[in-house]
């Protein structure tokens, strides 16, 4: 993973079957998406706490999917990255 | 996870404490798990489940007692599945593997017993775990002393079962399992009210072994030379193993083995050509301790097979299905889970036997050995085990270790010099 300064999108959903939809529709046209616990920060009144998460270059592409589609959603929001292997915390 | 606070709500759990640990999970789920590169796509459905784990199985748990099904927690590999599946109960597993658990069960337990069972206190205690408010009946075991006082505060708070583990595996001690199993079947019939006939059983074993085959095609891919899948997601798939309803997680697991088995014939890895390779051996991991496995692989080295309870001694060996009576079927039962080789067992050659035969299979570079700290059975166990793999010229480091982050620094520099060591 490249450096905190690097934006990740998340996309919110009311229930995991909208994510699961969603995924399901960007993986029909080839679009990289890997399911994520929605960080805590973000989730504010969203009902689940799955997430898409998506790396920048993809997220034109996604928006355009999720367009095409009418695909469900509660939001998309950018965060810098918050995956850093070498943290070393667990809870 | 707001589609679930009414429940957690009905549940009676302490929803800003939970908050809490909902606040931690992402981040280190995502460390641990989103780091990785090339993860095989079948992952996504752990990634799902973990994503609401409190939400997603705890409301199906629910939904089956709404209508009349008993869910029974248990903490231990010895307790059989099979009886409580044919009684059309449900069982999850209940052990802790967090930290944010620990400081609840040390309120009533002394600091200086094993954090999986200072977790699971906690988690029940402090009210911040759906699964622990879920169950009907916990199920607990005598594999150590910990656990035996832990289930005397336990059961002040929750109606509970103890089976009564042998200390030996003498003939006698089978059948006084056997023994065990079959009262252990009449307080499961009493409690969901359903009479387990030999169909039904038959039925259950079935079930059962089919996700212990499921979990066997995993680990004969991390055989491989190129390795598919890593130990961290491994571990992942035993981890929810213990809480899915087993016909999905065979159909599941056995997905995601076409998956590695497909990488095997591609030559596709998740670790670059030469990686050491590592058993692990020694106490369970329960979910989300994911550290060691997490450090191991993030300090040049891959875990590809786990001699623990969260690992090959939960499916090795199956139960023999020809029988059909349940006098012959308990006894069947009894013998697979008499053969799981645990250190509350004296003598216990049959693990060191399993290690050095895995150590084999796999095609290890070397061990690692660990116990939870104030773990004395696998703590004392370690000294035959390392004299066994030492005498066979396997390399082995032997680690203690608990939930907490603050030794993280220290394993990474012993496991990093341990890696170098193996060339």
């Amino acid at each position: 993973m490249d450096g905190e300064s690097r934006i990740n999108y998340y996309i919110l959903f009311e229930n995991y079957t909208q994510g699961m939809m969603l995924q399901e529709l960007l993986r029909g046209e080839h679009i990289s998406s890997r399911i994520s616990p929605a960080p805590r920060s973000i989730q504010g009144e969203s009902g689940c706490g799955m997430s898409l998460l998506i790396q920048p270059e993809e997220i034109g592409q996604v928006r355009e999917c999720i367009e095409k589609n009418q695909a469900e959603y509660y939001d998309i929001v950018a965060l810098p990255c918050q995956i850093n292997p070498r943290r070393d915390r667990f809870c | 996870m707001a589609n679930y606070v009414e429940m957690w709500k009905e549940l009676g759990m302490d929803l800003e404490a939970h908050d809490a640990l909902c606040a931690v999970l992402p981040s280190a789920f995502g460390d641990v798990y989103l780091s990785q590169e090339n993860r095989p796509e079948g992952m996504g459905f752990w990634d799902m489940v973990v994503a609401d784990i409190h939400g997603i199985r705890p409301a199906e748990l629910m939904e089956a007692q709404k209508k009349g099904q008993k869910v029974f927690g248990t903490f231990c590999v010895y307790v059989p599945d099979e009886v409580v599946v044919a009684a059309d109960g449900i069982v999850t597993g209940l052990c802790g593997g967090s930290q944010f658990w620990v400081p609840g069960g040390e309120k009533v337990l002394p600091k200086s017993v094993c954090p999986l069972i200072k977790a699971s206190v906690g988690a029940r205690l402090e009210r911040t775990c759906p699964f622990f408010r879920i169950a009907d009946m916990y199920v607990g075991e005598t594999t150590c002393d910990g656990k035996k006082k832990a289930w005397e505060i336990l059961g002040k708070d929750v109606p509970i079962h103890i089976m009564d583990m042998p200390q030996m595996k003498r003939p006698q001690d089978v059948k006084k399992w056997e023994d065990e199993i079959r009262e252990f079947a009449g307080v499961v019939e009493e409690c969901t009210g359903n009479k387990i006939t030999p169909e039904k059983l038959g039925g259950a074993i079935h079930i059962i072994n089919e996700k212990r085959k499921a979990l066997a095609r995993v680990y004969e891919a991390r055989k491989a030379k190129n390795i598919p899948v890593s130990g961290r997601d491994a571990l992942l798939v035993m981890q929810i193993a213990f809480f899915d309803d087993p016909v999905r997680c065979a159909q599941m697991t056995n997905r995601l083995a076409d998956e590695l088995e497909q990488r095997i014939a591609d030559g596709v890895s998740v670790f670059p050509a030469g990686t050491k390779r590592i058993l692990l051996s020694g106490t369970p991991m329960a979910i989300p301790n994911w550290k060691l496995h997490h450090i191991i692989e993030t300090s040049g080295a891959a875990v590809v097979c786990e001699e623990t309870c969260t690992g090959t001694r939960y499916f090795e060996n199956l139960v023999d299905e020809a029988k059909t009576d349940l006098d012959g079927q308990y006894a069947a039962i009894a013998r697979r889970y008499m053969g799981v080789n645990c250190a509350c067992f004296t003598p216990n050659t049959g693990r060191v036997d399993d290690i050095l035969r895995l150590a084999e299979e796999y095609d290890v570079d070397g061990v690692i050995d660990v116990n939870l700290k104030f773990c004395c059975l696998y703590d004392t166990e370690g000294y035959t085990v390392e004299k066994a793999l030492k005498d066979a010229g396997i390399p082995v480091l032997g680690i203690e270790t608990d939930y907490t982050d603050a030794d993280a620094e220290q394993l990474r520099t012993r496991i990093e010099a341990f890696v170098e060591m193996l060339g």
